[in-house]
């Protein structure tokens, strides 16, 4: 019951103020921002430690049902308590960020933001633990749906030609996504009469599968996996700190977040879906490693890491379906490990647009002299992201390919598909090396030397965030294994 | 005062507003005058209208009147309480817009004081229509809405108002006719069966003998009346007059039109619809819903995308809408028909709040292509911030109303087993979410053109709205006891049977119905 209330709370506040700073002057916005959020986060990480205290045992609580049946309720259990603080917490990491980004200074984007842009942060970050702490296919549709409509604010919000085609991008290609969400509702509660996610165990044979395929529609078109990739780049017009929240916490998260809760509650699964998981896993992993090539800038080079890292999400999830606990434990540290080291990629390539006035990698060399907490961050970014001991980014992907092999064995098919994701990693290593070496060392290139000093609320979420970065792996195993 | 006569002094109250407006000289009397009686005429409906649904409601029992021509039952509850609620928050946004209008020199004193005695009028008319018991008196009564509002949608005088006026006079006059031939034939065949003919006029003693009518005839009676009040509804291919219609009117009455006027014609598709379900089943009522109602969505979904008149888009959506609700009758069930009325009170309250914003856009710019009307955040913040909660809500996004009629919808299509259909829906009103959020960003940002004015309009203005805005919020995130209560109970009416398919157990127990 206190977790319902402390859950509920974390929600609202924030919603809250999102309507407070829509009311009142430009000239409090980040105040009510920040405290909604960082209440928020308080109340996240107590519903974490109270879960704890109480033996971690798995609860569901409803609090909307009509004549019996639960329309919206929490669930709490060991991914939905770790995974809501790591989206709140780096929300607020972000909305530290932005306070130094999103100003005059700002060499490539100056502005004096207006009220919106905090407004639909708060709201998105609310928006994501309720999604989190959803237990009805109707709850995760909803704040889906939210989730959608903030992204399209937040990345339209330059207001060029450019942002408001990326923001229509984003808006369509996610709500036909809903449309999976919606129809995998729909057929669970004609089979079921429920809409609670664990009704989809009770389902027979071929209506699960089916509505297992419709919830892994909607996750692929949030979490920007093939086909419905396209959004994630032309999302990139957005202010970096907004991507950084896309990439690391949010809009991407929740695919894998919804169909990860999916298969908790699924019980026995038809290898039918393991396969399709893994074949589009493979496949997004693949393109999305074709697709760093050419790119020099950061952000659309991080961009398509992202999409390459959320397949091994995916193809952990696979490899679950066919047996392996230990990569679905594997998948869910992923979330929570790629969380921070996105976030913190991210939010170095926005601090090169604030102080260089650049984020073209070929224009940037010599980092580390010049900017030295910015320096260590980017190389202890690329090397977790790349999947480097004693990074976190190693720790999960451990997992997720030890489960792989199990799985694999006695069945080459997928072990093709293992050993294609494993090349990918190395390859994804060396592309990450090649650029850490290019960028960090050397004389000050041009637009190094002409920088503008880091502001302090730069480089504090910068150190908060590369210890989370070493521990994080840590962390996650203590929590789930 | 008895509640017969309430229900009677209810709907000549407007009346009588509307025959004291008119009989005022225009030239001797100020504006006040007029707008008084307006205010005392919308408030009276509002009151009385409110407090028959509410004694309706908790009594459950239909009140008559004039000897059961009229009659008060839980579904033309939720028709009443629509139009006097909205009725009264679209009259009290009247007031400085009409104000607005006279000082740009739009209108004059004669144009004012004919708006507010045709508004009046246009409120009891549709009353009547919702009110109605005898079936040759729906007719009647749609066709006198016609007759109220022509003159409102002209009442600019505009050559392009009097077009569309002439527009819509002409095909809905037509359309209507063919209502009167479908009702006609209901009427005659009851005649000829029922065991009092003097009853067969009546609603309600037709309704239990519906399976004593002539299958055939009904079938015929049936499309008529669809394609002759659906005219009325704004049906494709049927709809021609509505863009015009509402994009030419001023906006409180393309509110009002929009609202609440379409779903009344929709009431009577109701009627019509219950009796012939009793008779012949839902298979034939279904293949003609379900196929208007698709082709509406659809066709009006890129009508909306194409559109570069913001009060046209609007327009366009009201098709879109009707054509769900169309859509949602066919496909029947319990499910299906709550989803129905859901969405005609939801669409209601988001489309009245919807016009009435273009309303605020027309005062501070005078214009309605998309072209011109941009950078409303820096010229009206109130209005742009209601804007772009109306844009979201008219997409069905969560946490408003529109989006729990919507899903409801969805559920009732797959539990009927039209899984294709809900992919074409869900298509269809994706591409509608792209039009009004491009709208809404294109309107709402950018930069406002030079000799537009900063500031918000009339605080008189942005009330209505706000309450509006406040409702579909409100009935998203949790839709009250009574309504739902209220939908069950309009809803066993229609399936002639007690269900409560939003309450209780019979949510699932509907479904079971449905497999048997």
């Amino acid at each position: 019951m206190q977790l319902s209330v402390l859950a509920g709370l974390s929600i609202i506040v924030p919603l809250v103020m999102c309507a407070l700073i829509a009311m009142c002057p430009r000239s409090v916005d980040k105040k009510l921002s920040l405290t909604g959020v960082i209440i928020s986060s308080a109340l996240t990480i107590g519903v974490m430690a109270l879960f704890a205290a109480q033996g971690m045992q798995s609860q569901t609580v409803t609090w909307l049902s009509i004549g019996g049946v639960a329309i919206m309720g929490w669930v709490f259990d060991k991914v939905s308590c770790l995974l809501a603080p790591t989206f709140v917490v780096i929300g607020l990491l972000v909305v530290i960020y932005s306070t130094a980004y999103m100003s005059p200074s700002n060499r490539e984007h100056p502005d004096e933001p207006r009220r919106r842009f905090y407004a639909f942060m708060t709201m998105f970050i609310a928006s994501m633990a309720g999604l989190v702490y959803s237990s009805t296919l109707i709850g995760q549709l909803v704040f889906f749906e939210m989730t959608g409509a903030c992204s399209w604010a937040l990345i339209g919000y330059y207001d060029t030609e450019k942002a408001r085609k990326a923001a229509l991008k984003a808006l369509i290609v996610t709500h036909i996504a809903s449309l999976g969400l919606c129809l995998a509702a729909a057929l669970l509660f004609w089979k079921t009469g429920s809409f609670e996610v664990s009704a989809i165990a009770s389902l027979q044979g071929g209506w699960k599968t089916f509505v297992l395929l419709s919830v892994l529609f909607a996750a692929w078109g949030k979490s920007a996996q093939l086909p419905f990739y396209m959004w994630l780049p032309s999302a990139m017009d957005a202010p970096t700190p907004v991507s950084a929240y896309l990439h690391g916490a949010s809009m991407v998260k929740v695919g894998v977040a919804i169909f990860a809760r999916a298969l908790i509650s699924a019980g026995e699964v038809s290898e039918a879906v393991g396969w399709v998981v893994v074949i589009g896993g493979i496949l997004t992993c693949l393109f999305a490693f074709f697709m760093y090539l050419p790119q020099k800038d950061m952000k659309r080079l991080l961009a398509f890491s992202t999409i390459s890292q959320i397949s091994y999400i995916f193809l952990g999830f696979g490899f679950y379906i066919f047996g392996s606990d230990m990569s679905f434990a594997g998948s869910v540290m992923h979330i929570f490990n790629h969380a921070w080291a996105k976030t913190l990629f991210f939010l170095i390539a926005g601090a090169c647009s604030y102080c260089l006035g650049t984020r073209m990698l070929p224009q940037i060399r010599g980092l580390v002299r010049r900017y030295p907490v910015m320096g260590v961050a980017f190389a202890v970014a690329a090397l977790a992201i790349a999947g480097c001991p004693p990074l976190n980014g190693f720790f999960s992907k451990f997992y997720i390919f030890a489960g792989g092999f199990q799985v694999a064995a006695g069945n080459p098919a997928l072990m093709v598909i293992v050993i294609a994701a494993l090349v990918e990693t190395v390859g994804c290593f060396v592309w990450f090396l090649k650029w850490i070496s290019s960028v960090l060392f050397g004389e000050p290139s041009e637009a190094v030397a002409k920088g503008q000093p880091l502001p302090p609320q730069m480089g504090a979420v910068f150190v908060v965030l590369i210890v989370m970065v070493f521990c994080s792996g840590f962390i996650a195993a203590a929590w789930l294994l | 005062m008895s509640l017969s006569t309430c229900m009677i002094v209810l709907m000549a109250a407007p009346l009588i507003a509307a025959l004291a407006i008119a009989a005022l000289p225009s030239k001797a009397f100020p504006r006040a005058v007029y707008e008084c009686i307006h205010v005392v005429s919308i408030g009276f409906v509002l009151a009385l209208g409110v407090y028959l649904v509410y004694v309706e409601f908790t009594t459950n029992t239909p009140i008559t009147a004039l000897s059961n021509w009229c009659r008060l039952d839980a579904l033309s509850s939720v028709f009443v309480t629509l139009i006097s609620i909205i009725g009264a928050l679209v009259g009290i946004f009247s007031i400085p817009y009409i104000q607005h209008d006279v000082d740009a020199g739009h209108m004059d004193a004669g144009q004012v004081k004919s708006y507010y005695a045709f508004y009046s009028l246009f409120l009891f008319t549709m009353l009547l229509a919702a009110l109605s018991n005898n079936i040759i008196m729906m007719w009647v009564c749609i066709e006198a809405t016609t007759l109220a509002t022509v003159f409102l949608v002209g009442a600019y005088k505009t050559k392009l108002a009097l077009e569309a006026a002439w527009k819509y006079i002409i095909v809905c006059a037509a359309g209507v006719a063919f209502g009167l031939y479908g009702t006609l034939l209901v009427y005659a065949n009851a005649a000829d069966v029922l065991d009092d003919p003097s009853q067969a006029i009546f609603w309600t003693s037709i309704v239990p003998n519906a399976d004593k009518l002539d299958p055939m005839l009904l079938a015929i009676s049936f499309t008529f009346v669809v394609i002759g009040f659906g005219t009325k509804a704004g049906l494709f291919p049927m709809h021609t007059w509505l863009p015009d219609a509402h994009s030419e009117a001023p906006s409180p009455v393309s509110a009002l039109l929009s609202g609440v006027l379409l779903k009344c014609a929709v009431l009577v598709i109701i009627r019509f619809y219950v009796i012939t379900v009793g008779c012949i089943g839902i298979v034939f009522p279904r293949a003609i819903l379900v196929t208007l109602g698709t082709l509406s969505v659809v066709y009006a979904a890129f009508a909306i995308f194409k559109q570069d008149d913001i009060k046209r888009k609007l327009a366009y959506s009201s098709t879109d809408n009707i054509g769900i609700v169309a859509l949602c009758l066919g496909l029947g069930g319990p499910l299906g028909i709550a989803a129905a009325l859901l969405h005609c009170i939801f669409h209601g309250c988001t489309k009245a709040l919807m016009f009435c914003l273009s309303g605020n856009i027309l005062m501070k710019y005078d214009s309605r292509s998309m072209r011109r009307v941009n950078g409303l955040l820096e010229v009206a913040p109130v209005t742009a911030v209601l804007f772009f909660v109306g844009c979201f809500a008219l997409s069905a996004f969560p946490p408003f109303a529109m989006f729990i009629s919507e899903i409801t919808m969805y559920f009732a299509a797959i539990v009927q087993g039209y899984l294709w259909l809900v992919i074409i829906l869900g298509l269809a009103l994706t591409v509608v979410v792209a039009a009004l959020a491009i709208m809404c960003v294109r309107v709402d940002f950018g930069h406002a053109p030079a000799d537009v004015k900063k500031g918000e309009v009339p605080v008189m203005a942005l009330v209505p709205e706000v309450i509006l805005a406040a409702v579909i919020l409100w009935f998203g995130i949790a839709v009250p006891q009574p309504v739902v209560e209220g939908v069950d109970n309009a809803t066993s009416i229609i399936v002639q049977e007690q269900v409560d398919p939003l309450y209780s157990d019979a949510l699932l127990t509907g479904i079971a119905q449905v497999n048997k």
